[in-house]
């Protein structure tokens, strides 16, 4: 008996090691990443996701910032390809400066992934479904509705009408809401301009122009936050308020769904598993396996001031995910609706 | 300004215009407030009105030490940057601390360093302000991202904190009460102080202040320190009013401010300028950026009028300038 298990661990052992040599040969040794805009919350999350990744499958990942200049992150795409990186990874600034990158890649044989938006002649792209993002995010706002506000949902969009992807979100938002409520309606439209101060600065009009609302949206959390300000500003309680954010970029939907009692529903688009997803879409393509051209990051929307603690843990002002909570979220197989449906 | 400069008794309609700027501003702000009310009623409501002084009340700040600025013949375009860096560091000593009182402090003091910073600059290094306050900007933006990684959380939950920006002093909101009493101190040191005259006549001719015996340098870094110390209270009252300390906040706020101030009638050249006319400035601006969403009209025209108004202020300035030569 003592022999068959100690031939039985010898062997295990043995095949234990043989699959993960075998897994690390077929690890590219160095992924270069070229973000868009690294000081962003957003993207610090999709980094961070990234290097636990990366550094879980023993690669070295190194990061480069655009900065929001096209002609930056062309230069600094250049230099990985000279340095010879196995693979690479862009946020695009603009998907039409990207392009010739795109072809250039693609003539040298070198495995480019896309992280946010699609560019023509690419091979796969990482994003979220926004538009998903914003229905689902509307359903439980319906919900929400039928059971504390009396059926009854009048919103306020502070959106971003200049890019596709937030005007997604804001449709995806108000179809979602109208699966519950029927008779929801939009009362006010705005550009909050993805920030904060401005978002704030146009809600207060929008509240002294009409204030019969009762649900705040925000394509991001710097819009909801700014519209939620802008409410409390005007002396308003919050009593039948609801306030429905996007993103879960950092810390600061924590703090308001911890402190904000309307602040109840949050579309997490969980950053750090957009950076996971794409390393793991940079091996598969390293390893020349078939990929979507839309490989599909999950969403889902987190409810109540304790549902981010299922994703998240908060440790002074370090946020830590929950990778098995996230990794058991479900991406959606194609998007609902995408830009070409605008 | 009229306090220097006589205006000019004829000449054409553009001039006489000109120098009767703040009567034509007013005039302005007038049919402005009259148009919008008939076209929406909600626009004089007491809730509009408290909303548009409480923006007013932070373009107006900032303003007052913009006004002295440029009248002394120099800019600082790192009043939005400056904003944004202050509130953080306003938000993250009252979070360390649990003091409002040192936090608040902190911010305004950060501001008045960056004033500092931008005097020494200009007045040792013989940097045009133009220049060196755009460093400046870059400096602060990059800066703040060193600071901290993202948005400063309120952690501290004092009440106090908050109220800076939504309390209110009977009816009237404390941001407001705040924006009043300095436009109050800056219209009296520029009216009726020897110190106000010796900024119109450093910004007129600074060659003629030195000859005079005067020392345009100092009187310029203390009027980039006082701008420094307002942008630093802006600061404090916004990220008291978003509840974060936001480092992309302000982006662009020097424009509106710059705008304000130079469609008030306030030289770009120096030498000219009135706190009252920056008032009605920042009363028209923030009166059309209302009345656009008010009207629901495209909200893209918020961004253009300020571009329009620093086109056609500096227009008017200089038509001002040509009919004094006359």
């Amino acid at each position: 008996m003592t022999k068959f298990l100690a031939t039985l661990l010898a062997t295990s052992a043995a095949v234990a090691v043989m699959s993960a040599s075998a897994i690390a040969a077929e690890m590219p040794k160095k992924i270069g990443y070229v973000t868009n805009y690294a000081t962003h919350e957003w993207y610090q999350n999709v980094i961070k996701g990234m290097q636990d990744r990366a550094q879980q499958l023993g690669i070295e990942l190194e990061v480069r910032d655009a900065n929001l200049d096209v002609n930056k992150q062309v230069s600094a795409a250049e230099d990985f390809m000279s340095r010879g990186v196995d693979v690479l990874i862009i946020t695009p600034v603009n998907e039409e400066g990207v392009v010739p990158l795109v072809r250039r890649a693609k003539e040298e044989g070198l495995p480019l992934v896309l992280e946010g938006n699609p560019v023509k002649g690419m091979t796969t792209m990482v994003a979220i479904c926004d538009y998903d993002t914003g229905y689902h995010a509307g359903v439980e706002a319906g919900k929400y509705a039928k059971g504390h506000l009396g059926g009854v949902a009048k919103v306020m969009n502070v959106g971003l009408p200049l890019l596709s992807a937030t005007v997604l979100r804001s449709n995806g938002f108000m179809d979602g809401l109208k699966t519950e409520i029927p008779d929801a309606t939009m009362v006010h439209d705005l550009d909050g301009g993805g920030n904060p101060d401005r978002a704030l600065e146009i809600s207060a009009a929008a509240l002294a122009q009409n204030s019969d609302i009762n649900i705040i949206y925000g394509i991001n959390d710097s819009s909801s936050q700014g519209g939620l300000q802008a409410w409390k500003a005007s002396g308003r309680s919050q009593d039948g308020l609801l306030v429905v954010g996007t993103g879960g970029e950092g810390l600061g939907f924590i703090n308001m769904m911890n402190t904000e009692p309307s602040y109840q529903i949050e579309a997490a688009m969980f950053p750090e598993k957009v950076g996971f997803t794409a390393i793991d879409a940079a091996v598969k393509l390293f390893n020349d396996e078939e990929v979507p051209q839309h490989i599909v990051s999950p969403t889902t929307p987190m409810i109540g001031s304790d549902g981010w603690k299922q994703y998240y843990s908060v440790d002074g002002t370090t946020r830590t995910i929950n990778w098995d909570a996230v990794n058991a979220v479900q991406p959606a197989e194609q998007c609902m609706k995408t830009a070409a449906d605008l | 300004m009229s306090e220097i400069t006589q205006p000019a008794k004829s000449g054409p309609v553009a001039g006489r215009l000109a120098n009767n700027s703040q009567i034509v501003l007013l005039a302005l702000l007038v049919v402005l407030c009259i148009g919008i009310s008939l076209s929406a009623a909600q626009f004089y409501s007491v809730e509009n009105v408290i909303a548009i002084l409480r923006q007013c009340s932070l373009v107006l700040i900032v303003g007052a030490g913009m006004t002295m600025l440029l009248i002394a013949g120099e800019v600082d375009l790192s009043v939005g940057a400056s904003l944004a860096f202050s509130g953080c560091v306003a938000m993250d000593v009252t979070n360390k601390t649990g003091s409002v009182f040192l936090g608040a402090l902190a911010g305004i003091l950060f501001g008045g360093l960056v004033g500092l910073f931008n005097g020494l600059v200009v007045t040792r290094l013989k940097v045009n302000s133009l220049i060196a306050t755009i460093a400046t900007m870059m400096i602060l933006q990059g800066g703040v991202f060193l600071y901290t990684r993202e948005a400063v959380q309120n952690k501290h939950q004092q009440p106090a904190f908050t109220d800076i920006s939504t309390g209110y002093l009977g009816p009237i909101p404390l941001p407001v009460i705040i924006a009043a009493a300095v436009f109050a101190c800056a219209y009296v040191a520029l009216r009726y102080t020897t110190l106000g005259r010796y900024i119109y006549a450093v910004g007129a001719n600074a060659k003629a202040a030195r000859l005079s015996g005067r020392r345009p340098e100092q009187l310029k870094l203390l009027v980039f320190v006082v701008t420094g110390l307002l942008a630093g209270l802006t600061g404090l009252i916004l990220a008291s009013l978003m509840n974060t300390g936001q480092p992309t906040a302000g982006r662009g706020f020097e424009l509106t401010v710059i705008a304000a101030v130079i469609l008030g009638g306030t030289s770009l050249l120096g030498g000219r300028g009135t706190l009252l006319g920056t008032l009605l400035g920042v009363l028209i601006l923030k009166v059309i950026d209302n009345g656009i969403i008010i009207l629901r009209w495209d909200q893209n025209l918020q961004m253009i009028v300020p571009g329009v108004v620093i086109v056609l202020a500096t227009y008017l300035d200089l038509v001002r300038r040509r009919a004094d030569a006359r």
